[in-house]
């Protein structure tokens, strides 16, 4: 109980933080802006973008299942970064241990992410003449599911990739089945996670 | 996984390039297609004794590409409203989504005022270049501020010179996440490389800053100075005379300058 009233005040003064931070850049933009500078101002509204990444991003975390399957969540290697290059923001989760560990990666916000839908609109790319490749749909959104299989150990892993416009969901589960891997998928909410990345 | 998530996205970004290839392949296909079906309408005619009138009657010639449609052409309109994002109303609403929760709206909000500092910074950097270079007057028409407000892609301003068959363009690419890569390419490379004997590209200076100038035959001339941490200026000269012309236009440019206002040391 008071360890869990020691977490509960931990992050309720990071959330205070944050929001410092927000309003904070908020303020240096306002004041850059209407002094001229304009480069400070830009720079300014960089970091609330990463603000805000951040914030979209622990959202998207409580979206989450808290397990897959049997596999519990690893809450520690919970991970949230923000970067307004390339990769957007980037959230990570894990279940499981190391001997089968599923992962969802989700990146959001994005302008790589585009070109994935280019693929979903090609079924002769979409889906492999040998299987390993193949479109599927999950809760209404199309998406790719990958199969490679380990020459040494004989375990399959799938990939499944799901492209939300500008944001990217990715499910990987080692040592599994489609039908596995489906079902471990419609746990997640991709709809809730869709509304909240764009 | 993160190497194969960025093979994934290039291989994504490769297939679109090739779709958008194939687009063109199709059009091309599509006119040959067309030049062929006029060749042999005009051979059917020259068999059947129409020659040199394919509008008599009972024969009708169809000159409309095959996909034709009764869709009208459009003969004018209101254009799009080119005023820039407001960014103080722009900023006002992200701080409102903010503290409403909704951080989609404020990260939007906040994109579009990026979006608008980002034009006002191309705006200026576009009054500060030259309006001639060595005798080449710049296009109105072709100047050009463009920013995604990404924060990625950045801002890109472009002008054009011409004269006669010469021609003269001139980017400035600024906070562009491509700009690390082409600072770590200049700091690498050699001095130079020749091919065949033919020299195709080496080190420079411009008004004290390294850069790089390529000449290739079809394309002509590409002088690039990286300056700061993430902008760069191209300029791309066409019927250049020489190494030393192109190096004298680029000289026109006030570079300390441009690096001033995009805020770079």
């Amino acid at each position: 109980m008071r360890r869990t009233l020691i977490l509960f005040i931990f992050a309720l003064s990071a959330s205070c933080v944050f929001g410092q931070d927000f309003s904070k850049s908020l303020s240096d933009a306002k004041s850059s802006y209407q002094s001229g500078n304009l480069d400070d101002a830009r720079f300014a509204m960089q970091q609330m973008l990463n603000d805000l990444d951040i914030a979209i991003g622990k959202e998207v975390m409580k979206l989450l299942p808290s397990k897959m399957e049997q596999h519990a969540v690893n809450a520690t290697n919970d991970n949230v970064t923000a970067n307004t290059g390339f990769t957007g923001v980037l959230i990570h989760r894990d279940y499981g241990t190391e001997d089968k560990m599923v992962k969802i990666d989700i990146m959001g916000n994005s302008p790589l992410v585009g070109s994935l839908n280019a693929i979903l609109s090609m079924p002769f790319i979409g889906n492999s003449g040998d299987g390993t490749q193949k479109q599927v749909k999950v809760q209404g959104y199309k998406g790719i599911l990958q199969k490679s299989t380990d020459t040494e150990t004989n375990k399959t892993e799938y990939t499944l990739q799901i492209p939300l416009n500008s944001s990217l969901l990715t499910l990987v589960v080692p040592d599994s089945n489609e039908g596995e891997v489906m079902k471990m998928v419609s746990t997640i909410p991709v709809g809730d996670i869709a509304k909240m990345v764009q | 996984m993160k190497i194969k998530l960025m093979m994934a996205l290039a291989a994504a970004i490769c297939v679109t390039t090739s779709v958008y290839s194939q687009g063109i392949v199709g059009k091309l296909k599509q006119k040959a297609s067309n030049a062929a079906e006029k060749a042999l309408d005009k051979k059917i005619d020259k068999k059947t004794g129409n020659v040199g009138n394919n509008n008599q009657s009972g024969q009708e010639v169809n000159d409309q590409p095959a996909n034709s449609s009764n869709r009208p052409s459009n003969k004018g309109g209101g254009g799009l409203v080119s005023t820039p994002p407001d960014v103080m109303a722009n900023l006002s609403d992200a701080d409102a989504s903010y503290k409403s929760g909704s951080y989609g709206e404020a990260r939007y909000a906040v994109q579009q005022a990026m979006l608008g500092v980002e034009l006002e910074i191309g705006q200026k950097v576009l009054k500060s270049l030259p309006e001639n270079v060595s005798g080449l007057q710049k296009e109105d028409s072709r100047d050009q501020v463009t920013s995604t407000g990404w924060g990625w892609a950045g801002l890109t301003i472009q002008r054009e010179y011409n004269k006669d068959d010469q021609q003269l363009r001139a980017t400035v690419a600024n906070n562009s996440a491509w700009m690390s890569s082409v600072n770590m390419y200049l700091a690498n490379t050699g001095y130079a490389q020749q091919t065949n004997g033919e020299q195709s590209w080496k080190q420079v200076k411009v008004k004290n800053h390294k850069a790089v100038i390529e000449y290739d035959e079809s394309t002509g001339y590409k002088l690039s100075v990286p300056l700061g941490q993430s902008s760069l200026i191209v300029w791309e000269g066409v019927n250049f005379a020489s190494e030393q012309d192109m190096m004298n236009a680029a000289n026109a440019f006030d570079i300390d300058g441009i690096k001033l206002m995009l805020g770079e040391q």
